[in-house]
């Protein structure tokens, strides 16, 4: 089912997928006995439906809080049985949980979210891109459409030399050569103990924030290595002059192609260092353009950069106390990334 | 009772998936899935708005056919959870 109906391929799910399903949903980073993973069944047996759920603790004002991370959520023929999406979705929310959670819901499954009284939180779901090479984000949008078109890579090369003279920056269309250069801060390619150290810093500085545990936090950055669709894994902190950190970004992708952010993260106030330091990172490797989730914390400072921003797909809470809405709706929930789906293999691996 | 329960669900059913075009109005015994007026958002909808409006509370098990697919159904089925909540204050 998750081959066919959201990786949308005919061919049959490769071994490796199947075994990465199995150890993610049934022995998840964090274990909880009381919130699992859920199926639905059609009336003669078949499993005809799947909710993928991740246990995870978080901590507000001193209190520990559970949470359940909904994603996979898919239904074979959902149109010839309504009540199986639905009943799924009801099933999950009604669980033990205080916090439920997703940050890839469709457009269908936002629809379905909102009316259980989900919660859908704008800045959390916005996705942005900033151009760095414009004819080169055309070659490769043109490329990821229909293959033959990757041919036309080299020619944007040329083409964007020249673009990237034009107009004095910042240009939302391009960035200028070393645009970025002056302002940003040195970085240094971080190992996964320093990840795990710096996540933990810097996720201190959020009023809801995620209760790791340390396998569960090794676990899920040592996974995030791997995402061979995105493309080569870029991990590095961002250190002030005294060699202090004050940001951190992970991104994946190769020279010439478009780069998926899943976390940055930053000493509050110093944002816009980190972001210049990450598209001086990318423009430097080649890349054409950086794409990844939005975070409340970062907008304003992205505001100036000239980031765009769509919409693809919607980050949800749903609480029974409505209190703990708060931290997600002032933007003070550390959510997304580490604190939801974007780390595992599922988001941008390659299993065949 | 169950007549009030009845008008209550049809208003809620032309207000909010027939733009409130009563002409549209399915008859009690009609499908609301084969009818296309509700889909699997809808069933939802109308979950919250049972529970919100009766004070009734839908146990995942009950989201079937045999309780949501008709008005009459829908109808029944709050009068029985009605009657079951008035039983059990007694």
């Amino acid at each position: 089912m998750f081959q066919r109906i959201l990786r949308k391929r005919r061919s049959p799910a490769p071994h490796g997928m199947r075994d990465y399903l199995r150890k993610l949903f049934l022995d998840p980073p964090r274990r909880d006995n009381d919130i699992r993973s859920l199926v639905h069944l059609r009336e003669d047996g078949q499993v005809n439906g799947f909710m993928g759920v991740l246990p995870m603790r978080f901590t507000y004002r001193g209190e520990t809080l559970r949470s359940a991370i909904g994603g996979s959520f898919m239904v074979d023929g959902h149109e010839g049985d309504p009540y199986a999406g639905a009943r799924l979705l009801r099933a999950f929310q009604s669980g033990p949980q205080d916090l439920s959670l997703t940050e890839t819901a469709n457009d269908v499954s936002t629809a379905m979210w909102r009316k259980l009284r989900g919660t859908n939180l704008t800045g959390y779901s916005l996705e942005w891109l900033r151009i760095l090479r414009p004819a080169g984000f055309m070659a490769a949008i043109a490329a990821d459409a229909f293959a033959p078109a990757a041919l036309a890579r080299p020619l944007a090369r040329p083409l964007d030399a020249l673009l990237r003279r034009r107009g004095a920056p910042p240009q939302w269309t391009h960035v200028a050569d070393g645009e970025f250069a002056q302002r940003a801060l040195i970085s240094e390619e971080a190992d996964t103990a320093e990840t795990m150290s710096l996540i933990r810093t810097f996720a201190s500085t959020f009023a809801l924030r995620p209760e790791w545990s340390e396998s569960e936090l090794e676990r899920m950055v040592i996974e995030a290595q791997r995402k061979a669709n995105y493309g080569t894994m870029v991990r590095r902190k961002v250190l002030a002059r005294g060699g202090k950190p004050v940001g951190f970004f992970i991104y994946y992708g190769n020279r010439g192609g478009i780069g998926r952010v899943i976390q940055i993260l930053s000493v509050p106030g110093h944002e816009g260092s980190v972001l210049d330091t990450m598209l001086d990172d990318a423009t430097q490797r080649g890349l054409v353009a950086l794409r990844g989730r939005g975070q409340p914390a970062l907008v304003n400072a992205m505001l100036g950069r000239r980031f765009a921003f769509v919409h693809a797909s919607s980050s949800i809470v749903y609480a029974k106390d409505k209190a703990l809405l708060e931290p997600f709706v002032a933007g003070q929930a550390f959510f997304n990334g580490f604190a939801g789906e974007s780390w595992s293999r599922l988001l941008g691996d390659r299993f065949d | 009772m169950p007549q009030q329960i009845n008008a209550d669900i049809r208003a809620f059913v032309v207000d909010n998936f027939l733009f409130g075009d009563e002409s549209e109005a399915p008859a009690d015994d009609a499908s609301l899935i084969e009818s296309d007026i509700v889909d699997s958002t809808g069933i939802l909808e109308m979950v919250s708005f049972l529970e919100e409006h009766f004070l009734v509370e839908v146990a995942d098990p009950e989201i079937v056919p045999e309780n949501f697919d008709t008005i009459a159904r829908l109808t029944a089925f709050v009068a029985g959870k009605r009657n079951a909540k008035a039983a059990a204050g007694t």
